[in-house]
């Protein structure tokens, strides 16, 4: 069952690297601008923020309320700019802002646990009732892994090349990861 | 499900995929400007923190180097300098006191030095010398511990040899 698995996954790997040419591209413009913001200049950080807003968007929608979602990117930007400096790889920009929003996400919970009646007033606001956040809540019900992925695809649009080369996870993972995702949430939508 | 539309839109268009990215895309990011404000600024690398930790370090150690090599100092000094003992009667130990006065006669210059080294030794064998109570109480303790073993060997003798009474008997039968 594993090694099929595996197998499963080095083909789909094989795969996905036709698409690794515009992947290194984007990367080499992440890079340069990495460098432009070390170097004093803002505007490439604005330009760092239309690149990868997006994905920061998706990640933390797939873990708290969307109300939160927008005053967090904001922080989580803000909290890059500041800690630029500690990347060591530039290339690896993606990666490091989402494994922030991931780790910001878990403080907000942490947080909302010490205060759980504004967290109850907050879904209540959230909650309005359309179809949008009623599948939001099925996918925010299954496994990390796959609603992160399945968010990022299905909410921001982002295809599975894009969200493998955002988010630093293998093309192999991200195929796996939105296939048994897409089934879970079939299954669930009924 | 079409798995090359959910992978990267490409071939025919899953319905049902197409379905749920329209509902979605409601919830999808909005652009929006970063507000930087204009007194925030990059926290700077420290790049001599390393630098720093192993001169530290170093400092650490050379302290603790110059701390034990004081002390080993201090205790040798007073090794050195051991205040006199007050001398125990010198008719118990006879062989001490001809050495001192050997010493004395041979080499006035050398006496002090002698005499130091045998103040140490006759504080020794003055703490090792048992008193007159702990001879007499061990020389009951030994004779108590004999007569227990004699007493021990006695019923052994008796537990191991036939009975008189048996034999007789024996004869009696017989």
């Amino acid at each position: 069952m594993f090694e099929l698995e595996a197998t499963a996954e080095m083909l789909l790997m094989s795969q996905a690297k036709a698409s690794t040419d515009t992947q290194h591209q984007e990367t080499r413009i992440e890079v340069v601008l990495v460098k432009a913001v070390l170097s004093g200049d803002r505007d490439s950080f604005g330009r760092l923020y239309d690149l990868f807003a997006p994905m920061v968007h998706g990640i933390l929608l797939a873990r708290v309320p969307r109300s939160e979602v927008d005053d967090l990117v904001q922080d989580i930007f803000l909290h890059a700019f500041k800690k630029l400096h500690t990347l060591r790889d530039f290339g690896a920009f993606g990666p490091w802002i989402a494994m922030i929003a991931r780790n910001r996400a878990m403080d907000f919970h942490r947080r909302a646990k010490e205060t759980v009646e504004v967290t109850e007033d907050l879904r209540s606001t959230d909650s309005s009732g359309s179809r949008a956040k009623e599948i939001l809540e099925l996918i925010r019900g299954l496994p990390e892994a796959y609603r992160e992925t399945l968010v990022l695809r299905l909410v921001e649009g982002m295809t599975g090349p894009e969200i493998a080369e955002r988010t630093g996870l293998t093309p192999a993972s991200v195929r796996v990861n939105l296939h048994r995702g897409m089934k879970q949430l079939r299954e669930k939508l009924g | 499900m079409n798995e090359e539309y959910l992978w990267d839109k490409s071939g025919d268009p899953d319905p049902e995929i197409q379905e749920l990215e329209e509902i979605l895309g409601a919830l999808r990011y909005q652009p929006k400007r970063l507000d930087l404000p204009d007194d925030i600024q990059q926290t700077r690398r420290r790049r001599n923190v390393p630098l720093l930790a192993i001169a530290a370090t170093l400092i650490m150690a050379i302290l603790a180097g110059l701390f034990w090599l004081s002390h080993r100092q201090n205790q040798r000094q007073t090794l050195t300098e051991v205040p006199p003992v007050p001398v125990a009667p010198v008719t118990t130990i006879p062989e001490v006191k001809t050495s001192i006065q050997v010493a004395k006669a041979v080499n006035p210059t050398r006496q002090q030095e002698i005499v130091a080294t045998n103040r140490l030794r006759r504080t020794v064998s003055k703490t090792a010398a048992p008193s007159k109570e702990a001879v007499l109480a061990k020389e009951q303790l030994m004779t108590a511990l004999r007569l227990a073993s004699e007493k021990l060997n006695l019923a052994q003798r008796k537990t191991q040899s036939p009975s008189l009474n048996q034999i007789r008997n024996q004869h009696k039968i017989g």
